[in-house]
């Protein structure tokens, strides 16, 4: 079984490098095999999910191989359950995201190539066990995203992936620091997580104040929380629907993941300092993202400043230190990748319709396309926090779980609500309802393939939503045991 | 008591009618048929239980309950006493009264009645859950629903209406959110349970502002006097099965929530802002029916005519005497059979006119005799004649307030006679005079068009007439939460 | 004393390179004389090519044996093997890389063949030099063959100047090596390294006269590995010489001196100074200037160089920590930097035998003319950059681990900061290559056979390196302890 984790990044990794190695005559089919390939990770991360026993907190599937002894790091991966719903979820999305780029024309065998390793860096980010393997995939992420972003994207795509590039750059240097400081100060001559998880817990809490700050400048600028934020915008703008779909449902939970990775079971005390601060910002996030998101014409910068609102959530139940507000950051995350997933496929949709994603520029869209019109409605209600589906769950959860530590927090995100709801159906009411704009008179309704991508995350925000179970029972008892750690 | 969970029945026949529905063709008649089928079912049900619910015993019956999310102490627990026994028959009238309403719906039958279908779905829910997180779950899965019903079937600025109603309900629905997740930390029992927080102690400081939270987030939807504006431009934008729901069931949502969380769990909250409410519930009662007055607009006119209606459940709270008790749950259930009836008409009448100006109709007794008698009967209950049901809970909300503050007896009664005039000269211009041009095609309705008509009309007078029944189930419940209340 | 021999037995491998330099000329000169056609003559690069081979043959296959030869005038040490080994290597892939390019500047490959390889043999005895005079006449061997092939392309005024100004540069820097030589040897009496380090190591405090000759020396050398503040001369040579001369010297001159500054550091200069600060801010100053000046640059070869500038003192950081193990992740480092950098200028190669040109917005497109190419200058130039997977990556952080076992979290602070810098300017020629739209010519760019067996070997060693260091850890490990007299 162990060997799937390993499985699951270099498939996905060697079939990307043989997409854009062989001569074009032997990869004519550049998209059926990246379905291929993806689908059989999915199905491995589907294998490991249900073979993965809930009850335990403590690493599953290890597996420990020899790499470079002179640095002391080690081939170590492993998954719990925070970052085991991640892995699938990184799985399901990258397919969904290799369905949704049919439209793509330019360069497909490359655009493939980068699809294929941006997958191999993120699953690799979610099951690392050994910081500087972390670190490698955390770089790995970068550069395939930059390419998609600069050379897929849309006009003003060079700044969009310039700007992420810089951002995401500046703060992974931050974290290679914070990575070579931990190894200083607690002299342990390893990077493995788990031997170097209770001497870094040793460390004076100055030094863990230090070490944390430096990585969680990295982490606050992946999630992001506000004012780190400002990258996300424009890299959402640009970047092609399948991108988006990953940069939004994915790679975001590379900084919240991060924070419950190195937070609570690294560096508690650093952390517990950095804890209010969180919360605060998380809190911030919330509610600018949502106001922000209020005043956007443009309806992927909506959907994105969306995502500034949710992740703030999952911040704030990190930050909340109890079992609810962990799982609830859990859910919200597993959660939020599937809804933004979904939003920026309909964005997707709408743009390569009308060339235009102007909100105004739609309009009773219902009436020209009603299955289109319908699933978007369904994503912005999925968003608001519908019950029954799983963002509603994850926010109550969070704001349930912060209750305990930051009342004041807790009300604002509760209020908050009412902000998303109100951009969601201010949007809804321009694109989807009222009299039907006629320059979309023609507007096609949705196509198989878009029915594909999309269907499968509706699905999922409901199965979810519905029985949560399916989730909780793999994240709670991690989420129990971090809760443990944070809260003291 | 049983081992059929003829609850979940209840609850989720609509939404598994919801599900078939929304696989069902395009054409109107298997939606419909599928939503009669439902409406038929969850009526018997409802039926069944009123029929064999205990009332010499107080408490919950029917009980069911299975873990939902453990970790949270949230489970899917159903179970009724004497205040949800008649809400639950009141929307089993409703639902099947508002289906066959809606058996003209031409625009979109299948997702018309699919969302009906999940209306129907939460308001059951809400009634039946005895764990505070689900009774909130299928309170917002009744909201959301609405805003679609009425943004994409309603009429008279649908798209302003619905995004108001939302956006009050939401707001109404945070506050909820925060008060639900205060008492939770507060009770630190780990639990939702209603029964188990209605038991825990809470101190007089916390009751205080807790209470209050509880009864600004349902007071949105009751609605209580500052918070209104939303209701009847609901009501008129809304198509008739919707705001037969609405008026009928929807706002009674808010006061069972009020009863439920509010006083139940807060008996000292209750009499701390008893005086508060009183006087919300006095303006209710008095400027609705002012309100009601100055509208020429057949539908404002009921609408308004709901938030005086409203008022009187509002006053018999907040008297806090068996009478008041028994009044405020009577009136919710004689006042959504009445506004039921009352939109059903109108919503016939508009079908073929076109129009709800008071003034532009005239001379429906000619027209169609059926139509006006039960306008009359309607008209009768709203007015609080004798042998309709308006009449036992108008009486009961006026002993209790007599025995407690005649000079409130005084003020309230004004608007009695308010409601009098206006619903006389509204009936002194539809039914009577020449049949005026607008009504000129309408003739008697067809047999299923008319069958809600009788239903409704029927209860209006069984109950007014032989109300013991329904006292009694009431008074199981309302005498042991004035016990909780009044302290012995 | 050692037998005559043993004496040729041991030094086979110098022998046989100083041979094939010979060979490669009289093949050339027995082949018949085309007059004024361009010559490609890769069969007199393919004998060069097999020289070497044979020769590393002979390297390996004494790398067990430890000794020294003429009373410690030359050492055999796993230290120098690793070392031989690298020149050994880098020369092999020049060689056959300038092959195609050779025409276009010189109507005179095989003594351009041969001036490599005697160059290389400086660059051996250099590694293997255990006394200050061998050092010496080491360094000459080497600058002689430089000065020409820096000049090679007659016909390029640039590439007359770079000549000159290098010629300037050796005889300055020879100056003042020799005169720092003079006053160590005058003060300690003696010109072996160890030696020096046995009577340096009994002084607490040392002499004026000593300082200044020891400065003088360390200068000598930090003119070779183009360390700031003596660093130039590099932009205007390499940009000037011929671009394989550049590849060569970007590697081998610039390792031969890093060769020579350990052996002599390590093993001879055991005096109180604080060294570890000393290289440390020479680090932190190559680093941060080569780097801010490389920003600006608009010519590949240019950049290059000043990155050549900030590489050479992330190496110097590997030498700041004065440990063994600092000395073993800079020979790492020296591998990763070998590898990325002949990589980089192959591709430049290649790209300018087909545009002529080495701006770098001439580079805008090339990924569609040329998707290998810019594939391996890509991965080469992210290699340089440190990133993961690549065998940069693996070496900077090697360094950094080092200085940080020897408490220099300043320099290791900097020098993060400063790979950010550098992503900068390498990325933009990425840029150019894949997003830049293409401007102008849309023809394919024919890459040669032979190039490109020289861009996989080192584009494939970088990723080898970047995701299985271990193999080339173990050796230099080896070769670092062998310095420290383990």
């Amino acid at each position: 079984m162990e060997y799937l984790l390993a499985a699951m990044i270099l498939v996905p990794l060697s079939v990307g490098v043989f997409l854009g190695l062989v001569p074009e005559r032997f990869g004519r089919a550049p998209r059926a095999i990246a379905l291929a390939t993806t689908a059989s990770v999915l199905m491995m991360a589907a294998a490991l999910w249900v073979s993965f026993d809930g009850s335990s907190a403590r690493m599953q599937f290890e597996l420990v191989h020899t790499w470079v002894p002179g640095l002391g790091t080690s081939l170590h991966l492993g998954v719990d359950g925070t970052s085991m719903p991640l892995v699938f979820l990184t799985a399901l999305l990258t397919l969904l995201a290799a369905i949704a780029s049919k439209s793509v024309s330019d360069q497909v065998r490359r655009y493939f190539t980068l699809l294929l390793m941006l997958e191999a860096g993120l699953i690799g980010v979610f099951v690392a066990l050994d910081l500087i393997l972390f670190y490698v995939f955390w770089e790995v992420v970068l550069i395939p995203m930059f390419f998609l972003i600069s050379v897929w994207g849309g006009e003003r795509r060079r700044y969009a992936a310039v700007k992420f590039f810089v951002y995401t750059l500046v703060g992974s240097l931050a974290m290679l620091a914070g990575i070579i400081a931990l190894y200083l100060t607690t002299g342990s001559r390893t990077f493995d997580f788990m031997e170097l998880g209770p001497l870094a817990a040793a460390l004076p809490a100055s030094t863990q104040i230090a070490i944390f700050a430096a990585l969680a400048v990295a982490l606050a600028i992946k999630v992001p929380i506000v004012p780190f934020h400002t990258w996300l915008p424009d890299a959402h703008v640009e970047a092609p629907t399948a991108v988006s779909v990953l940069l939004a449902g994915v790679l975001l939970k590379m900084g919240s993941y991060g924070f419950l990775r190195f937070g609570p079971q690294l560096l508690p005390n650093g952390f517990a300092a950095f804890v209010p601060l969180i919360a605060l910002l998380g809190v911030v996030s919330i509610v600018y993202g949502a106001a922000v998101a209020l005043m956007q014409s443009d309806l992927k910068k909506l959907v994105a400043y969306s995502s500034v609102s949710h992740m703030g959530y999952v911040m704030l139940g990190i930050a909340s230190g109890t079992t609810a507000g962990v799982l609830g950051a859990n859910v919200q995350m597993f959660s939020h990748g599937l809804i933004a997933g979904m939003l920026f496929l309909l964005v997707g949709a709408f743009y390569e319709r009308a060339h235009t994603r102007e909100i105004d520029a739609f309009g009773g869209v219902a009436k020209a396309a009603p299955v289109l019109a319908g699933t978007l409605v369904f994503a912005a209600f999925a968003s608001a926090g519908l019950p029954g589906l799983s963002g509603f769950l994850g926010e109550f959860m969070v704001v349930l779980g912060s209750f305990a530590a930051y009342r004041t927090y807790a009300v604002i995100a509760a209020a908050a609500v009412v902000i998303t709801v109100g951009y969601l159906l201010w949007m809804l009411r321009r694109v989807v309802f009222g009299p039907l704009n006629e320059e979309r008179a023609g507007f096609p309704d949705m196509t198989g393939a878009e029915a594909a991508s999309i269907m499968p995350l509706a699905a999922g925000t409901l199965v979810i939503g519905v029985a949560p179970s399916v989730l909780v029972s793999v994240a709670g008892a991690s989420s129990a045991a971090l809760a443990a750690l944070i809260g003291g | 008591m049983t081992t059929m969970p003829v609850l979940s029945i209840i609850v989720l026949t609509p939404a598994l009618a919801g599900v078939l529905i929304a696989l069902a063709g395009r054409g109107p008649h298997v939606p419909r048929a599928i939503a009669a089928a439902a409406g038929t079912i969850c009526l018997c049900a409802c039926a069944w239980v009123y029929a064999t619910y205990d009332r010499a015993a107080a408490g919950l019956q029917f009980i069911e309950s299975v873990e939902w999310i453990p970790s949270l102490g949230i489970s899917y627990a159903l179970g009724v006493d004497g205040i949800s026994v008649p809400m639950l028959l009141l929307m089993g009238i409703v639902m099947f009264t508002g289906v066959l309403a809606s058996w003209d719906i031409t625009e979109r039958p299948r997702e018309f009645f699919a969302l009906l279908m999940l209306l129907v779905t939460g308001v059951f829910g809400v009634f039946a859950a005895t764990d505070a997180f689900l009774l909130f779950f299928f309170y917002e899965m009744a909201v959301v629903p609405m805003y679609l019903l009425i943004a994409v079937w309603g009429s008279t600025r649908k798209d302003y209406s619905a995004m108001k109603l939302t956006l009050f309900l939401f707001a109404g629905s945070a506050a909820l959110l925060i008060a639900l997740v205060l008492i939770y930390w507060q009770a630190g029992a780990g639990t939702f349970d209603l029964v188990t927080w209605a038991q825990t102690a809470f101190p007089p400081e916390f009751q205080r502002w807790a209470f209050l939270l509880t009864f600004v987030g349902f007071g949105a939807l009751v609605p209580i006097f500052p918070l209104h504006t939303w209701s009847p431009d609901g009501h008129v934008a809304a198509p008739t099965a919707v705001s037969m729901m609405h008026a009928g069931v929807l706002l009674k949502l808010g006061a069972y929530g009020i009863i439920r969380l509010g006083v139940a769990v807060f008996p000292d909250g209750l009499s701390n802002w008893a005086s508060l409410i009183a006087v919300i519930g006095a303006i209710n009662v008095v400027y609705g029916a002012f309100c009601a007055m100055n509208q020429a607009d057949l539908k404002y006119v009921i609408g308004y005519s709901s938030v005086s209606h409203m008022g009187y459940v509002l006053l018999g709270i907040a008297m806090m005497n068996r009478f008041g008790f028994e009044g405020a749950v009577f009136q919710m259930f004689a006042h959504g059979i009445m506004t039921a009836l009352f939109f059903t008409l109108i919503g016939y009448v508009y079908e073929s006119t076109h129009t709800r100006q008071i003034a532009d109709i005239s001379g429906l007794m000619r027209r169609t005799p059926l139509v006006a008698a039960a306008f009359i009967i309607a008209s009768a209950a709203s007015m609080g004649l004798p042998s309709t049901s308006g009449f036992v809970a108008e009486l009961l909300v006026y002993l209790g307030i007599l025995t407690r503050s005649p000079l409130l007896a005084a003020i309230v009664f004004t608007g009695v006679v308010v409601t009098a005039a206006y619903l006389l000269r509204m009936l002194g211009s539809i039914l009577l005079g020449e049949a005026s041009p607008a009504v000129a095609d309408l003739e008697d309705p067809r047999p299923v068009r008319l069958a809600p008509m009788l239903i409704l009309a029927a209860t209006i007078m069984v109950v007014g007439i032989a109300p013991a029944t329904m006292y009694e189930t009431i008074r199981s419940a309302t005498g042991p939460l004035l016990i909780l209340v009044t302290g012995g | 004393m050692t037998a005559p021999a043993d004496i040729v037995r041991l030094l086979a491998p110098e022998l046989i390179v100083a041979l094939t330099g010979a060979l490669v000329i009289v093949i050339d000169l027995l082949r018949p004389q085309v007059q004024n056609a361009p010559r490609t003559r890769p069969g007199v690069a393919y004998v060069g090519i097999a020289g070497l081979g044979v020769a590393g043959g002979f390297v390996v296959s004494l790398a067990g044996e430890r000794g020294d030869l003429f009373e410690g005038l030359v050492l055999l040490d796993p230290f120098s093997t690793f070392f031989k080994l690298l020149f050994i290597a880098i020369a092999m892939i020049v060689l056959l890389v300038a092959v195609d390019p050779l025409p276009r500047f010189t109507r005179w490959p095989a003594e351009f063949h041969a001036l490599i390889i005697w160059c290389t043999l400086g660059h051996m005895l250099l590694a293997a030099a255990g006394e200050l005079f061998t050092i010496f006449l080491a360094l000459q061997l080497t600058s002689l063959p430089l000065i020409a092939l820096i000049g090679y392309a007659k016909r390029d005024a640039r590439s007359g100047e770079a000549s000159l100004k290098y010629l300037l540069l050796v005889l300055v820097s020879t100056a003042v090596l020799l005169y720092g030589m003079t006053l160590i040897y005058g003060s300690l009496g003696t010109s072996t390294i160890s030696e020096i380090g046995e009577r340096l190591a009994g002084q607490s405090t040392i002499q004026p006269v000593l300082a200044l000759g020891l400065v003088l020396l360390l200068t000598g050398f930090a003119f070779k590995i183009t360390a700031v503040p003596f660093h130039y001369w590099v932009p205007d040579v390499y940009q000037g010489a011929p671009t394989p001369v550049t590849a060569f010297l970007s590697v081998a001159s610039k390792f031969a001196g890093f060769a020579l500054a350990l052996r002599i550091i390590v093993t001879g200069l055991r005096v109180p100074l604080d060294w570890s600060l000393i290289f440390g801010v020479m680090a932190v100053l190559s680093m941060t200037l080569g780097n801010l000046a490389a920003i600006r640059q608009t010519e590949m070869k240019r950049m290059l160089a000043y990155s050549g500038i900030a590489q050479a003192g992330y190496l110097l950081v590997g030498l700041a920590a004065l440990s063994e193990r600092g000395v073993a992740s800079l020979l790492f480092y020296v591998v990763a930097y070998g590898l990325s950098n002949l990589a980089a200028f192959t591709s430049v190669i290649v790209i300018e035998q087909a545009t002529g040109s080495t701006r770098i917005e001439d580079y805008a497109g090339v990924s569609s003319r040329a998707p290998l190419i810019a594939l391996c200058l890509t991965i080469s130039l992210l290699s340089l950059a440190g990133l993961p997977l690549m065998a940069g990556f693996m070496a900077k952080f090697d360094v950094f681990l080092a200085a940080a076992e020897t408490g220099l979290a300043w320099v290791i602070a900097i020098g993060v900061v400063n790979s950010v810098i550098s992503l900068y300017y390498y990325l933009r020629v990425v840029w150019q290559l894949y997003v830049s739209p293409s401007c102008r010519d849309e023809a394919r760019i024919p890459v040669q056979v032979r190039p490109g067996v020289a861009l996989a070997v080192c584009t494939v060693g970088v990723i080898v390196i970047g995701v299985l260091p271990e193999p080339v850890m173990r050796l230099t490990e080896h070769a670092a302890s062998a310095l420290f007299g383990g």
